[in-house]
C-alpha cells in the first residue's frame, strides 16, 4: 500500500528480560495460575512502596543507548493516572518529564534502501494486570477476571516521530526493533514474548491513534485498515476525527474508542515514593561498553569480511542465536559459504514455517557441523540438507540417524549415468518431442530421474548429463 | 512512671496488664482508640519489655483491622506489618489498639472521622486536634507508661499534641520508613512517637528510625536519641520567627514566649528570625498534599479490599458508586482539589509552582539554621477549639490551623512540640524545630525545658 501523504508514528512496548519485577520482587516468569507471582507493592495493597529494579534501569540505559539516544544525567518516575481494572493502584509508574533517552535514530533497510527513523523518546514503566473476558469480548462478556501475575513486569517504550510511510515499513521497523533488544539481550523473542504498540496514523488530515495492537502482523494489518478507513472518508468527503481507536484483532478492524473531548488527562506527578535516579557517567560508559555488536553492524561486517550476500547476511543476522552458531562454526575452519548458505536457506525455511525462532529448535551447532560436513563431501544434496533440518528443527534427532531413516545420499556420476540411460530408454517420444524442439520436455525427463533416485540426484547435474547424451 | 522507666525497671507485667485492660472501656468512649486483638510481647531482651503501643489507624499491622479513618477500608485487614510495627514488635513491645484519626489523615481536628471524633480529656467538648488525635488524646487520657505512633503531613502530629498537652515527635523525612503507613502524600508523610515525655518520644524514635530496603527514601542514621538529650543547654542557639509570633493569638505567643524565658535561663541563647516564605507555605502545602492524595486515593475502588458493592454498570459506574459512598466529605474535596491542580493546563500553574515555592521554604529554613541551632515557636495558633466550632468552620479556616506547621513539614526537618503551659484552662504547645536530622537538638532542647518546667497534672480521664 502506497499512500503520498500517509505519516505513522509508533510507541511500542517490549518487556524487559528481567528475573523480577520492575518496583518489587516477585518473579516475571514461572508459576503462571493467576495471581500467584504477586505481593503487597505490585497488588498496590495500602500501605505498600515501590523500590527500584536496578538491573531493570540498567537494561533501559542500554537500549537508549544502542538507539543513539542522549541520556540525562539524572531520571525520575512519575505516576499516570488512569481508572482501568487491570491497574492496581489505578495510576501506572512511567516516565514522563525525564525519560531514559530522548533523540535516538533507528537506520533499516527498505528494498535494500537505508531508511533512517526518529525516535522521540526511551522510557521505563510498569505493565499492568490481565483482564479475562469470560463468556465474550469486552462489549459482550458475563465477567471478567483480573490476573495481576503480570502487573508490575518492566516495559520499555520506544516512541518514533511519525517517520513511518507504510503499515509494511511499520512492521519492518517493528521487526528492526526486537532484533535490537534481542542482541542487547534485555528481551526475550521466545515463548510468550509480545510487542505492544499504539500506533498514530494520518493520511494528510487529523491524526487518530490506534491501540492496543500485539505483534508485527497485526501491526500490518490494523495499519492497513485505519489508512483505508481514512481514504475511505475523504473519497466520501468526510473529514477524519482526532481520535483515540482501539484494534479488534478478532475483526481486524479499528473501532472509536473515546474523542479528542474524552482525552484522558493522566495528571502527571512525580511518583514521590522513589527518589530520583542519578546516571553517573561511569555507570553509563560501563553498560555503554556491554552493547554488544548490533545487527546492522554485524550485517555490514558479515558482507564486507565474509563476502556473504547483503540477503544472506540479513536472513542470519535477524536471529541472533544464528549469528552465534554461523560464527563458531566457522571459526572452526568450516567452508563459509556452505555454512551461511544452509543457515540462511534451509534453516531459515524450516524455523520460519515452524514460526520458532532458532534457540525454541532442537537444532544446535553439532547437528549444523554434520550437515555442513555431508554437504562439502557431496554425501547428501542441498535438497537432502533441507529434509534432515525439517526433521531434526523440532525433535531431538541426529542427522547421520535422518540420513539412514530416509535413505538420503546424494546419487554418484556413475550412478547418474546409468539413470539417464535408463531414462532414455523407456522414454524414446519424449526424447523425440524435445528433439522437435519441445524444450519443456527435458523437464519431463530431470523429473523421471529424480524419481528414480528418490529424490537424491542433483537435478542440476542430471539436466546436463541429459542434454549432453542426447544431443550427442 | 514514664516509658523509658518502665523498659529500664522491673515492672510486673501481668498487674500492669491488668491495669491497661481496666482503662480501655473509657479510652473508647472517649473516642480514642480502636482495641484490637493482641498477646502481651514477652520478650524481655531490656529493650521494650512489653511496653504498650498504639499504632495510628493508617499504620499497618497484620491481620488487624486497619482503616485509616475511612469507611472505604472498614473490615480491612493488612497482610502484612508496615515497618515501624515489625521493629516494635521484634523490639517486644506490645500493640494493643488503632487510635483514631481524620479519614486518610485530612484534618485538623479529627472532626473527619468515618468512625468517632475522638475528646479531647482536658474538656470533652473540645477537639483533640488532627490529624493524629486519637494518638495524643490518648496520651493525655493514659497514666500508664505507653508510646503511641502518629503521622504527620502538613502538622497531623504536632498540632494534636499541642491540644491535648503532649509531646508530638515529627522526625526528618526519611528517618523513618512509611512501608505499611496508608498514604495521605507521600513526600510529607512521617511516622513518628506520642507521648507524655521527651524521653519516651526519643525511646520511640531509636525503636523505630534507620534505613529500610522497602521504603527507598529512608537513610542510615546511626544515633542514639535517648541517650542524646541529657546534655545541658548552655550555649545552644535558639531563634524566634517573629512571623509565628505575630499569627499566634496574643496569649497562646504570651505562654511561649514564657518557655522561652525558661530556655534562657537554662544557658540558651536567643535571636529573632525573619522567615520570608511563611505565608506561602499553606498554599503550596494545599496543592502539593492533595494532588499526591488523589493519586494514592484511587486504588479505592470497590476491588480487592475494603468496602464492596454490587457490582452492576460497567467498571466506571461501579467505582464511582463505591467512592462516592466510601469517601467521607473532606476527602472528596480534596481528591477534587488534587486532581484539578495536576491536570494538564493547570500542572505548571499550581503543582509545579507549588514544588517550587517548596524549595524556597526549604531554603528559608536553611538560611535560619546557619545562624541558630533550633527555632522555637507556638505550635499552633490557638488552643484546642470546641469540636461544634471545628464543624461550623469553611474548610480554609479549618486549614489555617496547619499554618504554623505546615511549612517545616513541607520543609521534611524534624519538630516537637512540648506543652509549655496554658490558656483558657487548655494547654499550649512549644514547638521546637530543627534543621534536617538534627533530632538530638530538638530533643535535647525539648527535654531540658521539661525538666526546668515540671510535672503537668493531667485530667482524670
Amino acid at each position: 500500500m502506497s499512500e503520498e501523504n500517509v505519516k505513522i508514528g509508533l510507541e511500542t512496548h517490549l518487556q524487559l528480560l528481567t528475573d523480577s519485577k520492575l518496583f518489587c520482587g516477585c518473579p516475571t516468569t514461572g508459576n503462571d495460575n493467576p495471581n500467584t507471582r504477586v505481593c503487597p507493592t505490585c497488588l498496590g495493597m495500602p500501605g505498600s512502596r515501590p523500590r527500584i529494579n536496578k538491573r531493570a534501569i540498567e537494561m533501559g540505559i542500554k537500549v537508549a543507548a544502542a538507539l543513539g539516544c542522549e541520556t540525562p544525567d539524572e531520571m525520575n518516575f512519575s505516576r499516570k493516572t488512569y481508572f482501568y481494572p487491570d491497574m492496581p493502584k489505578n495510576f501506572q509508574i512511567t516516565q514522563f518529564s525525564i525519560p531514559v533517552g530522548t533523540n535516538g535514530e533507528v537506520t533499516m533497510e527498505l528494498d535494500s534502501q537505508e531508511k533512517t527513523v526518529r525516535i522521540k523518546r526511551v522510557h521505563i514503566e510498569e505493565d499492568p494486570g490481565k483482564l479475562k473476558h469470560i463468556g465474550g469480548n469486552i462489549t459482550s462478556s458475563d465477567y471478567v477476571l483480573i490476573d495481576y501475575n503480570r502487573s508490575g513486569v518492566p516495559l520499555c517504550e520506544i516512541v518514533t516521530k511519525p517517520d513511518l510511510k507504510s503499515p509494511e515499513e511499520a512492521r519492518t521497523f517493528l521487526r528492526k526493533l526486537s532484533e535490537i533488544f534481542e542482541y542487547l539481550g534485555v528481551y526475550d523473542t521466545t515463548g510468550e514474548a509480545t510487542i505492544r504498540s499504539d500506533a498514530n496514523i494520518s493520511t494528510g488530515g487529523e491524526r487518530a491513534e490506534v491501540k492496543n495492537i500485539t505483534g508485527f502482523k497485526d501491526t500490518e494489518k490494523a495499519l492497513r485498515y485505519e489508512i483505508r478507513r481514512q481514504v475511505n472518508l475523504k473519497k466520501r468527503g468526510r473529514k477524519v476525527k482526532r481520535e483515540t481507536r482501539g484494534y479488534d484483532d478478532k475483526s481486524g478492524t479499528t473501532k472509536p474508542l473515546r474523542t479528542k473531548e474524552q482525552e484522558a488527562d493522566y495528571g502527571y506527578i512525580f511518583e514521590p515514593d522513589l527518589t530520583r535516579i542519578e546516571l553517573r557517567d561511569s555507570w553509563v560508559n560501563t553498560l555503554e561498553k556491554e552493547i554488544p555488536e548490533l545487527p546492522h553492524q554485524k550485517k555490514r561486517r558479515y558482507v564486507d569480511e565474509y563476502q556473504l550476500s547483503k540477503e544472506v547476511a540479513a536472513a542470519i543476522c535477524s536471529d541472533f542465536d544464528m549469528t552465534k552458531i554461523f560464527e563458531d562454526i566457522i571459526n572452526k575452519g568450516k567452508n563459509v559459504s556452505i555454512v551461511a548458505n544452509i543457515l540462511s536457506g534451509p534453516v531459515k525455511k524450516v524455523l520460519n514455517y515452524n514460526e520458532i525462532r532458532l534457540a525454541e529448535s532442537e537444532i544446535d551447532e553439532q547437528k549444523i557441523i554434520k550437515i555442513v560436513d555431508m554437504v562439502e563431501n557431496k554425501e547428501i544434496t542441498d535438497r537432502n540438507a533441507e529434509m534432515i533440518i525439517r526433521d531434526i528443527a523440532i525433535e531431538d534427532k541426529d542427522p547421520e540417524d535422518v540420513k539412514k531413516e530416509k535413505g538420503l545420499g546424494a546419487v554418484t556420476d556413475d550412478k547418474i549415468d546409468d539413470m539417464v540411460d535408463e531414462v532414455l530408454r523407456e522414454n524414446e517420444d519424449v526424447v523425440e518431442d524435445y528433439m522437435n524442439g519441445k524444450g519443456e520436455a527435458l523437464n519431463h525427463l530431470v523429473g523421471k530421474i529424480m524419481e528414480k533416485s528418490r529424490g537424491n540426484a542433483d537435478p542440476r547435474n542430471a539436466r546436463d548429463t541429459l542434454k549432453k547424451r542426447i544431443e550427442n | 512512671m514514664s516509658a523509658s522507666e518502665f523498659v529500664t525497671g522491673e515492672v510486673d507485667l501481668e498487674k500492669f496488664h491488668k491495669k491497661l485492660e481496666k482503662r480501655i472501656d473509657g479510652l473508647v468512649e472517649l473516642g480514642l482508640i480502636r482495641p484490637i486483638d493482641y498477646e502481651y510481647s514477652d520478650k524481655k531482651d531490656g529493650k521494650l519489655n512489653g511496653l504498650p503501643f498504639t499504632l495510628k489507624d493508617s499504620i499497618c499491622s497484620k491481620n488487624d483491622p486497619t482503616y485509616a479513618g475511612s469507611k472505604i477500608l472498614e473490615g480491612y485487614k493488612p497482610p502484612f506489618d508496615a515497618t515501624v510495627t515489625k521493629k516494635i514488635k521484634d523490639s517486644g513491645g506490645t500493640i494493643f489498639a488503632k487510635t483514631h484519626q481524620d479519614e486518610f489523615a485530612f484534618g485538623t481536628a479529627s472532626t473527619n472521622c468515618a468512625f468517632t471524633t475522638p475528646k479531647n480529656p482536658w474538656d470533652k467538648e473540645r477537639c483533640c486536634g488532627g490529624s493524629s488525635g486519637g494518638a495524643a488524646g490518648l496520651s493525655a487520657a493514659l497514666d500508664l507508661p505507653h508510646i503511641n505512633l502518629g503521622e504527620s503531613t502538613g502538622g497531623s502530629i504536632s498540632e494534636p499534641a499541642s491540644f491535648t498537652g503532649v509531646v508530638g515527635l515529627t522526625p526528618t523525612y526519611g528517618l523513618v520508613s512509611r512501608y505499611g503507613l496508608i498514604s495521605f502524600a507521600n513526600s510529607l508523610d512521617k511516622i513518628g512517637p506520642i507521648s507524655r515525655k521527651v524521653e519516651d518520644a526519643a525511646l520511640g524514635l531509636d525503636i523505630i528510625s534507620g534505613k529500610d530496603f522497602k521504603d527507598q527514601t529512608t537513610v542510615k542514621k546511626e544515633t542514639n536519641y535517648r541517650k542524646s538529650i541529657s546534655e545541658d543547654l548552655s550555649g545552644m542557639k535558639i531563634g524566634l520567627p517573629t512571623s509565628y509570633f505575630d499569627i499566634a493569638q496574643d496569649e497562646v505567643s504570651e505562654v511561649v514566649m514564657n518557655a522561652v524565658d525558661d530556655m534562657r535561663s537554662l544557658g540558651a541563647e536567643t535571636e529573632e528570625i525573619e522567615l520570608e516564605m511563611t505565608e506561602a507555605a499553606l498554599p503550596a502545602y494545599y496543592i502539593i498534599a492533595p494532588a499526591e492524595a488523589s493519586t494514592n486515593l484511587a486504588k479505592y475502588c470497590g476491588m480487592r479490599y475494603g468496602m464492596e458493592g454490587e457490582p452492576d454498570g460497567n467498571f466506571r459506574n461501579y467505582f464511582s458508586k463505591i467512592r462516592g459512598k466510601g469517601f467521607g466529605e473532606e476527602v472528596k474535596r480534596r481528591i477534587m482539589l488534587g486532581t484539578f491542580t495536576r491536570m494538564a493546563g493547570y500542572r505548571d500553574k499550581y503543582y509545579l509552582k507549588a514544588l517550587k515555592v517548596r524549595k524556597k521554604i526549604i531554603n528559608d529554613f536553611k538560611r535560619a539554621f546557619k545562624k541558630v541551632d533550633v527555632l522555637a515557636a507556638p505550635t499552633a495558633p490557638m488552643v484546642a477549639p470546641k469540636i461544634e466550632e471545628v464543624e461550623e468552620m469553611a474548610p480554609v479556616e479549618q486549614y489555617k490551623l496547619d499554618k504554623l506547621t505546615a511549612p517545616i513539614n513541607l520543609a521534611g526537618m524534624p519538630q516537637l512540640s512540648v506543652p509549655c503551659g496554658f490558656h483558657k484552662k487548655m494547654p499550649v504547645g512549644l514547638h521546637i524545630l530543627g534543621d534536617h536530622f538534627q533530632e538530638e537538638d530538638i530533643l535535647r532542647a525539648g527535654h531540658n525545658y521539661e525538666k526546668r518546667r515540671g510535672k503537668i497534672d493531667y485530667p482524670e480521664a
